[in-house]
Order: C-alpha cells, then structure tokens, then sequence
C-alpha cells in the first residue's frame, strides 16, 4: 500500500524529468528569436547602426588613418609602432589600428543590415519603414564607402550575419561592383528619405550629399589612373557630372543647410544643429562611457601641464578647455599652406594660451605650446577627460567644394569662393586662364586648408593619385600600395575566401 | 595541606600499598594471535586499573608479572578489537584477538551511495575528521591540504575570507574551469574554492573522487574531481553539547622591504632619473605638480622633518575569532544537531574586516516501523566584508600623514592613494546572505532496495556598495563623485530520486545496483545600480539620487540553466575477492547547443583483493593487497549558458539632446579597462558542447604489520579533449570571436600515500603520513592554428598563445600556452648577465640605451644578429615537479601534537619585484660596482620578459603544528571532557626563493606585495 505510493511517487518524478524542455529562453537580452517587434525595436535597431560610429575603435582611429598619413599631422613620439606606421607609410597588414578600424566599419554595416532585413514586410507604417530603410541604406553606404577609400577591393556584405557560416564574405568582383552597389543604396536612400535634420543622424540631403561624394571620389580616381578605378565602366566625366547633379541638389534644392559665415560658429561644440553640419556624429560629455562621451580634444591637443588653459575667441572673448595628449600634431607643411591672413589658421588654429582672466601664459615661441593645435575640438563644459566634441562628417561646406571640384565651371568657382572669402583671403575672379584640371588642383589645396583635421585629407590626395606628391614618406611606393591600406592579415587569415 | 604534604603522603600509601600486595604477586605468560593464529607482536597487555603492562614480542609471546589473580588484564592491537580477561588465577593464556570489522568496514561516501572502503575500485580518498589533528582553520579547503594524494591546495590570498584554489589531478582545463565539484550530504552545490556556508567544526567527513570511476558518476561535471562533504550528523544515544572558542593572533612572517633610509633612497632615486636623462626629483626644489621634494643632503643632515613608516600606518596585527557552540543528540527515533559558528576575520589593513555567522541545523527521523527515514538539513549563512586592503604602505616615507593644518598631506593634486583619507572617506563592502536546505526520505522497503528522494534548495544573495568620493579618490575625482549598488542573488534547485538494490547471491555473488534521474534548475539574477557626479555626497551610495539624473546607470540580468540526468551504477563482487563497478550517467543541459543536447559518461572498474588468495595470504606479508584499475570518461561543463544564442547588444546614443538605448547585433565580451577597445561576440554555436575528459587509473592498496603500514599507490592518465575556448573569426563578419570546443589537454601522475602507526602504546602513540603526488601536465593542441590565432615560436615553430594579462612593468604577458608543453609556461628572453662596456653590448646584437654598460646582456638566441622577439624562447615552468607532505602525530598521555609539513618542488616564480626593491637596489651596476648580478639604476628602462626574473621557488613549509591537552576524568559530573590547544600555521619555510613567500598563485607570478601571516591560535573546546 505505502509500496504503491513510493513508486507512483517515483514514477511520476521521472514523468516529470521526461517531459520537461531543454530549451531555455533567453530572459534579459535581446536576440534575433526577440527583437523587431515593433517599431520603436527598430527604431533602437537605427540607433546602434548610428552608435557603432561612436566606437573607439573607430571614430579616433578614422584620424590614424587620413591625418596621420598626410602632410597634416604627424605623431606624437611615444605612440606606439602601429600609429607611427601611418606617418612612415609603413602600414602592414599587421597593424592593429588599422584591423581595429576594419573590423569596426563591418561592425556598423552589420548593425545597418539589421534594420534592413527587419524593417520591410513586418507591417510597419511605410513612412516608418521608408524612414528606417533609408537611414540604414545610407550607413551601408557611408561605412561601405570608408571601406573602399580605405581598402579598396574588400567584402561588400550584403544580408545581416549571425551564422558561422556567413562570416567568410568574398572580395567584390572589381570596383565596378563596388560602386554600383554604394550607389544603388544611396539612390534608394535618397528616395525613401525626407529632409528632416536631427543631429546624429542622417537624412535625404545627407544622402544626395553622400552619393555626391562617392560620385567625385570615382571621377577624380578613374580621371587620374587610382590602380583599380579603371574597372568602373562609367567614363570620368559622366562621374563628374554625376556628382555636380547630386551636389547641386544639396546646394539648390532644400533650405535648411547652408554656408556658415562665422567660422568658429561652425566648430562651436554646443551647435551640432548650426546651418554648416549635414551630418555630424553625436557623442556628449554625459556619457559614461567612452564612445558616448569624446576624448577627440585630447587627441589633438597638446599636453599643457594637466591645467585648464583659455583660447581667445575672435571676439575676444575666452573658452576654457583641458590639455590633452598631444597625439596628433600639427604638420608645419599645413600650418604654412595658409596665408597670413587666412582666419583658418588665425581663428582655429591655436598658438598662443591665457589664464581665465585673459592674460597670456605661454606661446609656441616661448616653448610653452610644443606645436600649434586646432581647436575644431574643443569643449568649453569639458568633464576631466570626457567631452561632447564630434567628427564632422559631412558638412555644407564640403559639398560645396565637391560641386565646385565636380563643375569646375563658374557656377562652382562662386561656391569655391564663397569659402575663400569666409576665411579672409583672396578670391578668384574668374576662370580665365585656368584649365579645368589646374581648378580642381586649387579646389584639393583649399579642402586641404578648409577641412584639415577633419579626416578627409588622405582620401583627396589618393583619389587625385598625388599622394607620393605631397607625402615624402609614401615615396618609392607601388602605386597600389599608396592607393590602398592593406587588408588585415586576420582577415586574410580567417576567410578564406580572400 | 598543602601540595608537598599531599605528595608525601600519596607516595607513603603507595608504597604501603605495594608491600601490602607484594606476596600476593603471580606471573602469567601466553600468546597473541589474530584469528588465523598468526601472531601479534607488539600487542598491549595492561593489567587494568595499573601501569603495570608488557609487549608481546616477535611470536607474540608475553610475560607478566601481575599482583592479583583476580585481575582483568585487557589485551589490545590496533586493527584489533580490545579484549580483557579475568586471571582468575590461570597463568597461561592463549588469547586470540578478532579485526576490528568496525574499521574493515569503514564506510566511505561516493556519489548516490556508500561503499565499503575495503570493496572500493575507483581511486577515493577518505578524510575522516575524527582522526585528523585538530587544525585551526575556517576553511574546508584549509582541513584538506596536504591529506589526499593528488590534490593541491594553495592559499594565495591572506585577505579576510579569502578562499583558495583546488586543483585535483592538475587542471584540465584551460577556459572551462578547474575547480572540482563539492557535493554537500548528496546536494552538489558548486565548485571547492570558496565553500564558506559550511563550518569546518561540522564536517565529519570528506571523501575526495579522483579517478573517472568515481566522479564519472557526476557526468558533466565531474571532470575536475569531486569532493563528497558528510556533515556530523547526532551524537550516538545521547546528548551532547560542545563548545569551542578559537582566538588567532596574526603577524608578517618576515620585515617588509621598505625604504628606511630615505636619503639613500634618494641618492638612488635621483641616480635612476640621471641615468634614464630625467631632471632628478631630490633636489630641493618643487616638482611639475607643485610638490616640494627635499634634496639628499636635507635628507641626510635631518634638516627635512619627516619620515613616516606608512607600514605601521596601514597595517595592525590582526585578531581573528571563531566560536562555535553544537548540540547533538540521538533516541532511537531521532537524530538531530544544531550548531552554529560565528566568526570575525581582521585583515591585515586597518578596517579590513570580514564575519559571517552559520546556522546548520540537521534532523533525522526515523518512520514506519523503522524502515524509512525523514531528514532535513538547513543552514542559513550571513557574513559581510569591508574591503580596506591596498592601501599604500609603500608610499614615499619623506611625507607626512598630516600636514601642518591636521589635514591629510596629499603628494600634489593627483594624489588618490593616501591610505587614511581613503579609509576614513571610501566605501567599499559587501554583504551575503546565503540558505541552503535539503530535506530527503530513504525508504528500505524492502531488505533488499532501497529508494531515496532528495530535494535541495540554494538561495544566495549578496549586495555590494561603494562610493568613490570626489577627493583622494581617481573614480571620484573624474566622475565628480561616483558610488554605486550591486545585488546578485542565485536560486539553485535540485531533485534527485535512485533505488538502491543490494542482494547477495550464493553466498558468493555480491550485487549492488543503483539507478536514479536528476533534475536542476538554476537562475541567478543582479541588478547594478551606478551614479555620478553627485551634489551632495555626505550620503555616498546610500543615496544615488543625490548623482546627475543624466548619468545614471542601471543594469540587470537574469541566467537560467536547466539540466537532466539519469545515471546508474552496478557493483558486483566475486567471493569478496574480485570487484567490478560500472557507472553511467547521462547529462542534458540548457548549456549545451541543439546539436549536442546529450552526453553521456560511461565508467567502468575492476579490483582484485590479493590478498584473500591463498598464494598472498600464506606468504604472510601482506593484510591487504588490492590491484584496482578504472577507465571513465567525465566531463566539464563550465561554460556560461547563452552561447547557444544569438545575442545582442546594447549601447546609448544621444539624440535630440538625451540618450536613447540602442540595441543590435554584437555584443561585448571584454572592454580593455586602458584602451577601451572592446571585443565582440554573440554569434551562436549551435555545436557547443562539454570538455570531455577520459580517464585511466591504476592502482594498488597494500596494509602490513597487521595494519599498521598501509600505502596507497595510483597512476592516472587524463585526458581532455574538446577545450572550450573562442575560435576567432574575420573582422569582416563584424564578430571577433566564438566559443567552440577545439583542443586537448593531459595530464598524468603518480600519487602515493604511506600511512605508518610507528608506536602505539597506553601512554604513547605516534604516527605519520607521507603523501606523494606528481602530476605531469602538457598542452597537446590548442585548436586549429588560423582559428585559434596561434603565434609561432621563430626558434622551434612551436604554436602557442599568451595566457593571462599583461604585466605592466614589461608591457608583456609572461605566460604561454604551448603545444607540447605544461600549462603555462614562461616565456620570454635569456639574459647573460650585465653588460659591461657598450662594445660588449653592441656585439650582443642590442642598440641605442639598451647597448649600454649597465643594461642586460640579452641573448641573440637565434644568432641574426640584432635582439627582438625572435629571440624569446620558454624560460620557465611554473608547474611543481611534485608535491609532498607529511603529517605527524604523537600523543602523551593526555597530551596531543601534531605537526604538518608541506612542499612543493620543482617550480619556478616569474619575480616582477627581482630588482628596484629596497633591498637590492643598492646592489646596482655602477662604473664603481661592476656587478655582472645586477643592471644599473634607469628609469624609464624598457625591460623586457627575461629568465633574469624567474626564481626556483622549491620550498618545505611547516604548515601547521598544534600542540593539545585534553582533561578527562573531570572531577565536575557536567563537563564530560575539555581540550585546550595552541596551533600555529606558516611556521616556517625552507626556500630559495628570494620574494616574501613561495607560494603564488597558478600561474607563478609573483607580485611582491607584503609578507605571508603567521598565525597563533589559542583553543578551548568543552564537551558537556
């Protein structure tokens, strides 16, 4: 009797044990199994594409890449061998900054293609879906584009990756592949964009200024035998014209950006909606961390003794920021590329410091300031270290350039001058006597001199192929050496299919 | 009367005594044989009430003179019941002694059951409380070192309530953990290490698991060995109420090496910044930060005012406190124990402070007719740490504590490791609460089968604050405050039902049989609280809100694993002559991938008992020979759950001025605290399984002399394969790594345990125990070479990866893992001695400063030429050749000692502090001292990982030694018996090694620090 109950008991333990599932759902994160939901899931989903532009691993390291490797910066000593390989042209696959940066793009393209692969068909409101769409088909395309400019031929991935056997993506076929698919996504973009700015992130006159961008970057590489661009079957003057269309639209078809003609209102860190920033990343001395909040300043600004110095304004008032590590310093080749009288160096490059009462305390002459420094980054409300400088990433400015470079006619000679005039030098009065090639080469000089330190310059000098021109290290290199960073060797290694 | 009259007059009515009887004397004579006539020699033969006694001799024959013929005389050996006989005026005796079957029988706890000691197969170690020395020690950990073959304890840690690291058999494991598994009165709850809800003063027994035909039956986690812990249980037909009281007094076994004379030390200083082409800092002048340096001559002369001993500052010589108070009982019906231990813990730093208070209450009931039982087991545990170590006793004595206002002197602005303004001003503890309770019923209902049910409960919480103030603190001073709450919480279930079937056939064909399933289900929860920037910080932690509404942090998770398993065991004897075992246990678990839900672990053993053979027994030699050999496999399952998943990540971004959490593909595993550079993962392997590990074990029990020489002798081979570890993949896939199980692991050895009763008399005992164990470990694969991104040796090609994280000092990790070779190794550069002019130091192949006299001559191993990475090789091996230890016991009368000796050989140390210590910076290179031992003094030197840093760090420990007295026969009808005793640990230590102590962590690094603690324990135990 008391027999029987025991191994019913026991049976129905067993029972039990039997029928119960392996399977335990995931409770506190989010997976492919539980997001996507809804609308505001997605939304998140946009946010961290955006986010992975905020990486340290990414947003200091773009400035290794394209200022270090000019005739803009050079290190500061003591850096370690893989950030002085960017300066000496010694760049290997080994390098870790450059496998950092990498790796970090593919991170941003993977996130985009998370929205793309979970937006269409879930029955969102379309105006939401093409919103979402549009965003994450312009990230795909800006991420994709800093691959090309950076590596060249490299993975194009297409679909989201989450299964092993999809982390081993092909080389594109040629450049021709590339850039149709940049451009494929970013006329998408354009079309499933509206205007609507919101700084941190991009909208349709972000993606007409992008494509314009891809458009000169192929016209100017094909036009001057970049090794590769040969593959792109559109001629060079169509890819011109293609990127006057698109920054034409930016320039004539919207009001809402426009020409800045105050130049340290353009780099004031609390104005990331001024009329110049079409787009601009977000970071905020907030955060907590970094990549939420920016270190940028500490990069470019040199070490001043740990104290909080001022910078004169030109309306002679005074900002307070903190030193920094004296990371990227200021090329005399750059810092002599202006006039005298150029308010870009005047205005934003720093040589001299004061206390808070605007008393002087030191200059590059008496050794106090090791090099001259930008003050592009330069946070005011500084944190100790944390800050809310940003990369500028796209701004009015530039595309105005791109049209002039893109036009090279007297539609974009007034563009060209209106940044001339902005800065306090001379202008051109007219095209007489300058060749069309020979107005595109003052067009690269003056982004060298409008956007120095903004991480543009190494890609204008390899898409006009006049790297080993202006850079005494890059000389005696192969051409495809200079035009490309090598692919990571753990790249090389762990696919292999490269 | 006083004391000298009353001697007088007990030796006069002695001596009357004795003439009284002295016609009245007989002598009596015989032998002493066991059972089968053999004789016994060395038998006790003690006329009862008297001194008067004699040995039996080599054929265990006896004489004895005794004074009454109505005496008893008892007759006693050990393995042996006692016996007395009444003279009853016979003079010859034959006396014939039966085993003490009681100890034959010796019982010994495996997983889901018991087994006779005698009938065991698999390679079990039996640590019986009862008959180990009284060691004053609050760890379980602490009772098992140096008792059990093949198992290593090492305490490197002498912070309060530290725990310790277990290693059986060597570690097997590079990712998935080593730790073996505990398993408390049948509840496996968690891994040995840090087991402080149980108090040693409540364990009866442990049982150690080595070989895979004893912890095969834990399956998936029983790869790293299994530790059985029985609890003491009631006291037999009675009522017992003990009481122990155990004070500690801690001091540093050696002097710390600090500066005491702080003008040399800044003669040396300055000597270094010169040499490296520094300004110098001594000079009597103000540093970049403000801060006024005195030169060496202020110094010298006494013109500077202060020098501080920070030591004396931040250290005290602690007091620790263990008190437990017990009541057991058992009727015919009930068992039950109640006891309770409370103990406090000083560290050595000021307000470096630990308690924890146990309950462990135990009750067994027996029902129906005696043929069931019901039980419960609950503990309920709470404790809580202040953490206060660390501070800075090794600041600049040339400063003040004060300065001349009373307010803490800061070395400039920078200053975050004043050690009184960190501990009067910081937050830092924690608290844990933790319950455990089991309750269980074991109905024999039949003779023959036997079923049991347990169901266990874990519940653990524990809640930690801190708040790093905006001064004197480097957190604080960047966050403008920062404090903030952590809780976990952990809720373990486990149920467990087996039958029990046991039934001899014939006579001569012994079964047992054991079949049951298991369930468990775990979840662990936290929440992590964090603000910053505070307005108002005189409430730190325990008011977040006072922080900026916009920085606040907050993050939680919950993990939940669930596992099932059915598992068996046949035992079957011939004759009680020839053993076989078999084991198996099926494990699925929530952890593994869908691909690889099962996995099962079969084991199986066989053992012969020799010495019931005829052709054993006749020759006399042996009281036991048993040849055992085993053959399992076991697995480990440490790998976290979710892998299986794709898993997402998490960020903020700020948007329309605020942050928006963000959520995507990719998710950090790691964030380098320096760089921030963060590794990505959350890709899932639908693959992932359990480490498995086979298992071969022989072995061999011998007794002799009647028992009283008793060796154990075993040789293993393990082996891993299917390592968990992270496969790379290509940056491209936006993913840098994967867990996967790619590589193999061994481990063999050799372990011997001599155990000896060398005198055993009425007042005398004494005996010891002789442990061996070695263990030899190689890394025979880590995995596919591109996958595992393996760096290859230049010299040799050898595949290995560095293992651990980088040692600042060299910008270098020392260790290596390394096909072919131990766990672990060093690996790094050779040096030649010092350089000693630059032409010698150009020829070495070295450039620029490290060419320089005075510089180490580093090895151009590879002879190119130039000295870089290529020239590194392995140089040094952190894993002991072997350990050993040995265990002494003597007793007389009512006194008790105890000594324990522990060693290990054959490792090496990587000493980080080999040089720039006080101590041996005076014994620099300079043009006047052309020393080949030491390089000069240069600041901002490069070093790199050589051999000149690795010391051979052999060493022989006097771990323990206690010495007792136990009253008995206690006048007071109240106090059955008492013992008082004195225990000492870390007595003294026999090494090479030139560091504080030998003994470091796994991995060999040594890290200077301060010195080991020798600790005095005063003890009182009282039974009532």
């Amino acid at each position: 009797m008391k027999l029987k109950k025991i191994i019913l008991g026991l049976a129905f333990a067993i029972g039990l044990i039997s029928c119960e599932s392996l399977d335990v759902e995931p409770q506190s994160f989010y997976s492919d199994e539980n997001f996507y939901k809804t609308i505001e899931d997605v939304e998140a989903a946009i946010l961290y594409a955006y986010d992975a532009l905020t990486l340290v691993s990414y947003a200091p390291v773009t400035y290794y890449l394209a200022e270090l490797a000019t005739d803009n910066c050079s290190v500061k000593p003591d850096e370690g061998a893989d950030a002085q390989a960017f300066v000496n042209w010694e760049v290997t696959s080994q390098n870790e900054l450059l496998t950092q940066f990498y790796r970090s793009v593919y991170i941003a393209i993977n996130r985009a293609n998370a929205v793309i692969e979970n937006v269409e068909g879930k029955g969102f409101n379309p105006q939401d879906e093409r919103r979402l769409l549009g965003e994450a088909l312009f990230l795909r395309a800006y991420n994709h584009f800093n691959v090309v400019k950076a590596f060249g031929l490299a993975p194009l991935q297409k679909s989201l990756i989450d299964k092993l056997d999809e982390t081993t993506a092909p080389l594109p076929e040629d450049m021709d592949e590339v850039y149709t698919f940049l451009i494929d996504d970013l006329t998408k973009a354009i079309d499933y964009l509206e205007v609507n700015r919101v700084a941190g992130r991009a909208d349709k006159i972000a993606a007409q200024a992008l494509l314009a961008k891809v458009y000169l970057f192929a016209a100017s590489a094909k036009a001057s035998g970049v090794p590769k661009y040969d593959a792109v079957t559109e001629s060079a003057d169509n890819l011109y014209a293609k990127a006057a269309e698109y920054s034409g639209y930016v320039l004539n078809g919207q009001g809402e950006y426009n020409h800045d003609l105050n130049l340290q209102n353009i780099y004031d860190v609390e104005k990331p909606t001024g009329p110049e920033h079409i787009f601009i990343l977000s970071m905020d001395r907030l955060g907590t961390e970094e990549g939420n909040y920016s270190k940028l300043s500490k990069y470019f600004i040199p070490w001043l003794g740990g104290a909080t110095v001022y910078l004169a304004n030109n309306d002679n008032s005074y900002i307070a920021t903190h030193d920094g590590w004296s990371v990227f310093q200021t090329n005399s080749d750059l810092y002599n590329s202006y006039e005298a009288t150029d308010k870009r160096r005047n205005e934003l490059i720093v040589s001299e410091i004061f206390d808070e009462n605007g008393v002087s305390i030191g200059t590059i002459g008496d050794g106090t300031i090791p090099y001259p420094f930008t003050r592009k980054y330069v946070d005011p409300s500084f944190q100790g270290d944390k800050t809310s400088t940003k990369p500028y990433l796209i701004r009015y400015s530039d595309i105005q350039l791109v049209y002039a470079e893109a036009t090279a006619n007297t539609d974009g000679l007034i563009h060209y001058n209106q940044i001339r005039k902005r800065a306090g030098v001379s202008e051109l009065p007219d095209l007489s006597g300058i060749s069309v090639d020979e107005f595109r080469d003052l067009v690269i000089e003056e982004r060298q001199r409008e956007f120095a330190y903004e991480g543009d310059r190494l890609w204008d000098l390899r898409r006009n192929n006049i790297v080993q021109q202006e850079v005494v290290e890059a000389a005696g290199l192969s051409p495809e050496a200079v035009a490309f960073y090598p692919i990571p060797q753990r790249e090389i290694d762990l696919n292999p299919n490269i | 009367m006083n004391k000298k009259n009353r001697i007088w007059l007990f030796s006069a009515i002695l001596t009357v005594l004795c003439f009284g009887f002295v016609n009245a004397q007989i002598t009596i004579n015989g032998v002493v044989t066991d059972p089968g006539g053999q004789p016994l020699p060395g038998a006790t033969i003690v006329e009862q009430g008297t001194n008067n006694g004699a040995i039996t001799d080599f054929d265990g024959a006896f004489e004895l003179s005794i004074a009454n013929r109505e005496t008893i005389i008892a007759v006693s050996y050990i393995g042996f019941i006692k016996k007395e006989i009444q003279v009853k005026g016979q003079t010859t005796f034959n006396i014939v002694l039966e085993e003490d079957v009681a100890q034959l029988n010796e019982v010994v706890v495996v997983g889901y059951g018991a087994v006779k000691k005698s009938d065991l197969t698999g390679s079990v170690s039996s640590v019986k409380m009862d008959k180990l020395p009284a060691r004053a020690t609050n760890s379980i950990d602490g009772l098992l070192q140096g008792q059990v073959a093949g198992v290593q304890v090492v305490s490197p840690s002498d912070d309060p309530g530290a725990g310790s690291v277990v290693r059986i058999r060597g570690g097997s494991s590079l990712r998935g953990g080593n730790d073996p598994l505990v398993v408390v009165d049948g509840f496996p709850i968690g891994n040995a290490g840090d087991l402080k809800q149980i108090s040693p003063q409540d364990i009866a027994s442990m049982e150690v698991l080595k070989d895979a035909s004893a912890s095969a039956i834990y399956g998936s986690r029983g790869a790293n060995g299994v530790i059985m812990i029985t609890t003491k249980k009631g006291a037999k037909n009675t009522t017992e109420v003990t009481v122990s009281q155990q004070n500690t007094f801690s001091s540093f076994t050696s002097e710390l090496n600090l500066w005491r004379d702080p003008a040399l030390m800044a003669e040396l200083n300055n000597e270094g910044r010169i040499n490296g082409g520094f300004v110098p800092i001594y000079i009597g002048a103000e540093d970049v930060n403000g801060v006024y340096y005195p030169s060496v001559q202020e110094l010298k002369d006494g013109t500077w005012p202060y020098f501080t001993q920070w030591d004396d500052v931040v250290f005290r010589n602690p007091v620790s406190n263990n008190t437990n108070l017990a009541i057991r009982s058992q009727t015919d019906k009930t068992q039950f124990s109640l006891s309770t231990t409370y103990y406090t813990n000083e560290g050595i730093y000021i307000n470096d402070d630990y308690e924890k208070l146990n309950i462990n209450l135990n009750v067994i009931h027996k029902i129906f007719n005696d043929k069931a039982k019901v039980g419960g087991n609950v503990i309920y545990s709470k404790g809580k740490r202040n953490n206060n170590g660390g501070l800075a006793y090794w600041r600049n004595p040339i400063f003040p504590v004060y300065d001349d206002n009373n307010d803490y002197f800061l070395i400039g602005n920078n200053d975050f490791s004043h050690p009184i303004a960190l501990t009067n001003h910081r937050t830092s503890k924690n608290e844990f609460k933790d319950f455990i309770g089991s309750a269980f019923i074991d109905v024999q209902f039949l003779p023959s089968l036997n079923l049991r049910t347990q169901l266990n409960h874990k519940f653990g919480h524990s809640i930690t604050d801190y708040y790093n103030p905006k001064v004197y603190t480097l957190d604080g001073t960047f966050n403008n405050g920062a404090g903030g709450i952590s809780n976990w919480e952990n809720n373990e279930t486990v149920v467990e039902t087996y039958l029990t079937f046991n039934k001899t056939f014939n006579e001569k064909h012994q079964l047992s049989a054991m079949g049951g399933v298991s369930y468990q289900y775990y979840t662990s929860r936290t929440s992590d609280l964090k603000a910053f920037d505070f307005f108002n910080e005189s409430l730190g932690n325990e008011y977040l809100a006072a922080g900026n509404p916009d920085q606040q942090s907050v993050a939680n998770s919950l993990t939940e694993t669930v596992m099932y398993s059915y598992l068996g065991r046949l035992n079957y004897t011939y004759n009680d002559k020839y053993l076989a075992t078999f084991t198996m246990r099926s494990d699925g678990s929530s952890k593994f991938g869908s691909n690889n839900r099962w996995a099962t672990f079969p084991s199986g053993a066989v053992g012969w008992k020799m010495h019931k053979e005829d052709f054993i027994s006749d020759l006399n030699i042996f009281n036991e020979l048993k040849l055992r050999g085993s053959y399992g496999i076991s697995g480990n399952q440490g790998i976290a759950p979710y892998l299986i998943n794709s898993r997402y990540g998490q960020d903020r971004y700020y948007v329309n001025g605020g942050w928006q959490t963000t959520i995507g593909p990719g998710f950090v595993v790691d964030r380098d605290a320096q760089t921030g550079k963060k590794t990505w993962a959350g890709i899932p392997n639908p693959d992932l399984k359990w480490e498995t590990t086979s298992q071969l074990n022989i072995g061999a029990d011998f007794a002799f002399f009647d028992r009283r020489l008793k060796v154990t002798v075993d040789y293993y081979d393990k082996y891993t394969t299917d390592l968990l570890r992270e496969r790379l993949l290509s940056p491209s896939s936006s993913y840098d790594e994967m867990w996967v199980n790619d590589g193999e692991i061994q481990n063999k050895g050799v372990e011997l345990t001599i155990d000896g009763i060398i005198l055993n008399k009425e007042n005398w005992d004494f005996s010891g125990s002789l442990i061996f164990s070695k263990n030899k470990n190689e890394v025979v694969s880590l995995g596919n070479e591109i996958s595992s991104g393996l760096n290859t040796d230049a010299l040799t090609g050898m595949k290995y990866e560095f293992s651990g994280s980088v040692v600042e000092a060299f910008r270098a990790i020392p260790n290596i893992l390394a096909v072919g070779q131990p766990i672990n190794v060093f690996y790094g550069y050779r040096v030649d001695g010092i350089i000693q002019s630059e032409d010698e130091g150009l020829a070495a192949g070295l450039t620029g400063a490290l060419a320089q006299p005075g510089e180490f001559k580093y090895l151009d191993l590879n002879e190119d030429g130039v000295i870089d990475e290529n020239d590194r090789t392995i140089i040094g091996d952190p894993n002991p050749d072997f350990l050993a230890s040995l265990n002494l016991q003597a007793r007389y009368k009512q006194f008790d000692l105890s000594l324990f000796f522990n060693g290990s050989f054959g490792q090496d140390i990587f000493d980080t502090k080999r040089f720039n210590e006080p101590s041996n910076q005076p014994l620099r290179w300079t043009l006047d001292n052309l020393t080949n031992s030491y390089p000069s003094l240069r600041e901002g030197r490069n070093l790199f990982m050589s051999d000149w840093f690795i010391q051979k760090a052999s060493f022989v420990r006097l771990q323990n030694f206690s010495l007792g007295y136990r009253f008995e026969n206690l006048n007071s009808s109240k106090i059955k018996n008492a013992r008082v005793f004195v225990n000492g640990t870390n007595l003294f230590t026999i090494t090479d090694f030139e560091g504080y102590d030998p003994e470091v962590g796994s991995n060999g690094i040594y890290w200077g620090g301060y010195p080991k603690l020798r600790n005095w324990t005063l003890g009182l135990e009282f039974t009532f």
